[in-house]
């Protein structure tokens, strides 16, 4: 009579548990961030304070600075309280801009040296778009691109993106979590960020 | 001169005067129409020039609104007819005053805010004086405005127009604009008086929260929003959110420019303890691609004319062959002063406000605007009110 060796195969088994639980692993890490927070904006839109209500109401350690720059991630670490994660918050607002004085190319050059800074000190970088197809391209006026430019600035070279689904219509944040390996949380409804935020930072 | 000449300019004098005649008589039936308001027993009138008696007597000393609940709580006030070309904000503000019932706090309502700009219509522009709001007992009247105060009641129009006080620069036509005329001064213009008696009240009430009721054109990127001030943000950003969610519709959030003077989601913030927001939603009859402005377009909101400029990538806003009709307009309204209300609630459960009985966006939509209007017929004479 043909007996199992379950010795034989568990050894044949216990490597692809191992990988795939080391891959869910990673996936997990990947989604995950420490605080404290920067959360910021690229283009100037009000789509951060969706982020800040919730972060408030989580009690999640952020600062709350719509133009940072790379000197405030700098100044934070020779405190010796050093950001461990930015959310940079991007889709373009003209008000927004001209209320702060600043341009989408000036926007671009900020965005640019704070995720360097980012990157050289280790914090994690979370892309976002909040607010939907209204903050795209598709909902501005014709040839007004900055919605995008925000959006190649930021997503294309962060760690994380957090996405409000129905913004996705079109597959451009799908499309740059393939091509570029970087894990993406879609999220449908408003009241669903505090989750994912809950989640992220494991509250 | 020989015989011919005197009849044939005679004619033309008469010709003159009958137009003239036609027209004065059409537009003094217009700036003296009077709109009928039903208030329940909840509600206290008082009078714009209570709060700066200079006023008294003139044009824009409007009716005040005052809903006050059985329990204290925050003050809300809504602000209607800024700009009385905006129709939707003044009726949402009529379904507001009507049927309000107020359980906690107060609720301060103005439906001519700029009472002058209620009394005529953009010169050339073609627009119905009056327009009739369908209701079951045979329609309800009100008057169309304009975006100016009243060119008979404040004139002439400088060359620029500096703003008081930041000094800035402005059209010189909104020296006439209400809504670049805060916080006003005492001596100032007839518009500037209005909007100084209006900070006076906001401070003497301890107003919590002004919400502004407007209307735009789909070319204007600032629609379907919420313009806030920095103090209303988080406010704001909930209510819109909460609406987007729940309500059928989308509404965003805008930030109100610091830098941006005379408009009152950036004055009254800067001028008072109160939180401003101002509300924009879609009315194609202001676009400059319309078609013909009459009042089938205004309460319906449909034109060819300004779905072809969609075609073309021209809108901020959507529209096909369904257009924008007013109950959807006024629906959007409703519902986002309502869940302000409940927004406020939420970060102040200390200082609540309680409001019952006003219709939102779906039921406004389904049942139409004149389901909401009272049929001043059947009430006291003393619980009609005339705007």
């Amino acid at each position: 009579m043909k007996t199992f060796n379950f010795t034989k195969v568990s050894r044949l088994l216990i490597l692809p548990i191992a990988v795939a639980l080391l891959i869910t692993a990673n996936q997990a890490i990947a989604q995950t961030a420490s605080e404290p927070v920067l959360l910021t904006s690229c283009g100037q839109s009000p789509g951060p304070v969706r982020l800040k209500i919730f972060l408030q109401k989580d009690a999640i350690a952020f600062d709350y600075n719509l133009q940072a720059k790379a000197e405030d991630l700098i100044n934070k670490k020779k405190e010796g309280k050093p950001y461990k994660s930015i959310i940079i918050v991007t889709g373009a607002s003209l008000k927004g801009m001209g209320a702060a004085g600043v341009s989408m190319d000036d926007e671009l050059i900020r965005t640019k040296a704070l995720i360097a800074e980012a990157k050289k000190q280790g914090i994690k970088v979370i892309g976002s778009h909040i607010e939907g197809m209204a903050r795209r391209s598709q909902g501005a006026t014709s040839g007004d691109n900055t919605d995008e430019m925000s959006i190649d600035a930021v997503c294309a070279v962060c760690d994380l993106m957090i996405v409000k689904k129905e913004g996705d219509s079109d597959g451009r944040f799908t499309t740059i979590s393939k091509g570029k390996n970087i894990p993406l949380i879609l999220f449908e409804m408003n009241t669903e960020i505090e989750g994912v935020l809950k989640k992220v930072y494991t509250k | 001169m020989d015989r011919k000449d005197i009849i044939r300019k005679s004619l033309i004098g008469v010709a003159g005067l009958v137009v003239m005649t036609v027209a004065g008589i059409s537009f003094y039936q217009h700036r003296h129409y009077k709109e009928e308001v039903v208030i329940s027993d909840q509600v206290q009138v008082k009078k714009l020039a209570d709060y700066f008696p200079e006023l008294s007597g003139s044009v824009n000393d409007c009716n005040i609104y005052m809903v006050e609940g059985s329990e204290p709580g925050a003050t809300i006030m809504v602000l209607a007819g800024s700009h009385p070309e905006e129709p939707a904000g003044r009726l949402a503000g009529w379904i507001l005053v009507e049927q309000a019932k107020m359980q906690k706090g107060r609720l301060i309502v103005v439906l001519s805010t700029n009472r002058s700009g209620t009394t005529v219509t953009r010169p050339s522009g073609a627009y119905p004086q009056l327009y009739t709001i369908p209701t079951a007992w045979g329609g309800q009247k009100f008057r169309m405005g304009d975006r100016w105060t009243n060119p008979l009641d404040q004139w002439p129009d400088p060359e620029v127009y500096i703003h008081y006080p930041s000094r800035q620069n402005l059209a010189y036509m909104d020296i006439r604009n209400l809504n670049r005329a805060w916080p006003g001064r005492a001596n100032g213009t007839l518009t500037e008086r209005t909007t100084f008696a209006f900070m006076n009240l906001i401070k003497q009430e301890k107003v919590d929260v002004v919400i502004d009721l407007h209307e735009a054109e789909l070319q204007y990127p600032v629609i379907n929003t919420i313009v806030t001030h920095e103090k209303g943000q988080d406010l704001a950003t909930m209510a819109s959110m909460t609406l987007t969610d729940f309500e059928g519709f989308s509404i965003g959030t805008e930030f109100s420019p610091v830098n941006l003077h005379g408009l009152s989601h950036r004055e009254i913030g800067d001028n008072s303890d109160a939180i401003s927001l101002l509300l924009e939603a879609p009315e194609p009859f202001l676009d400059a691609t319309r078609g013909i402005t009459g009042e089938k377009q205004l309460l319906e909101g449909k034109d060819a004319f300004v779905v072809k400029a969609g075609k073309h990538g021209l809108l901020y806003a959507p529209i096909d062959e369904n257009g924008w009709p007013i109950a959807t307009r006024v629906g959007r309204h409703t519902s986002t002063v309502l869940q302000i209300l409940q927004s406020w609630n939420e970060f102040h459960p200390e200082k609540e406000i309680v409001c019952e009985g006003v219709p939102k966006y779906k039921e406004l939509i389904e049942k139409g605007v004149g389901a909401f209007l009272i049929d001043p017929k059947t009430v006291d004479k003393g619980k009609v009110i005339f705007e």
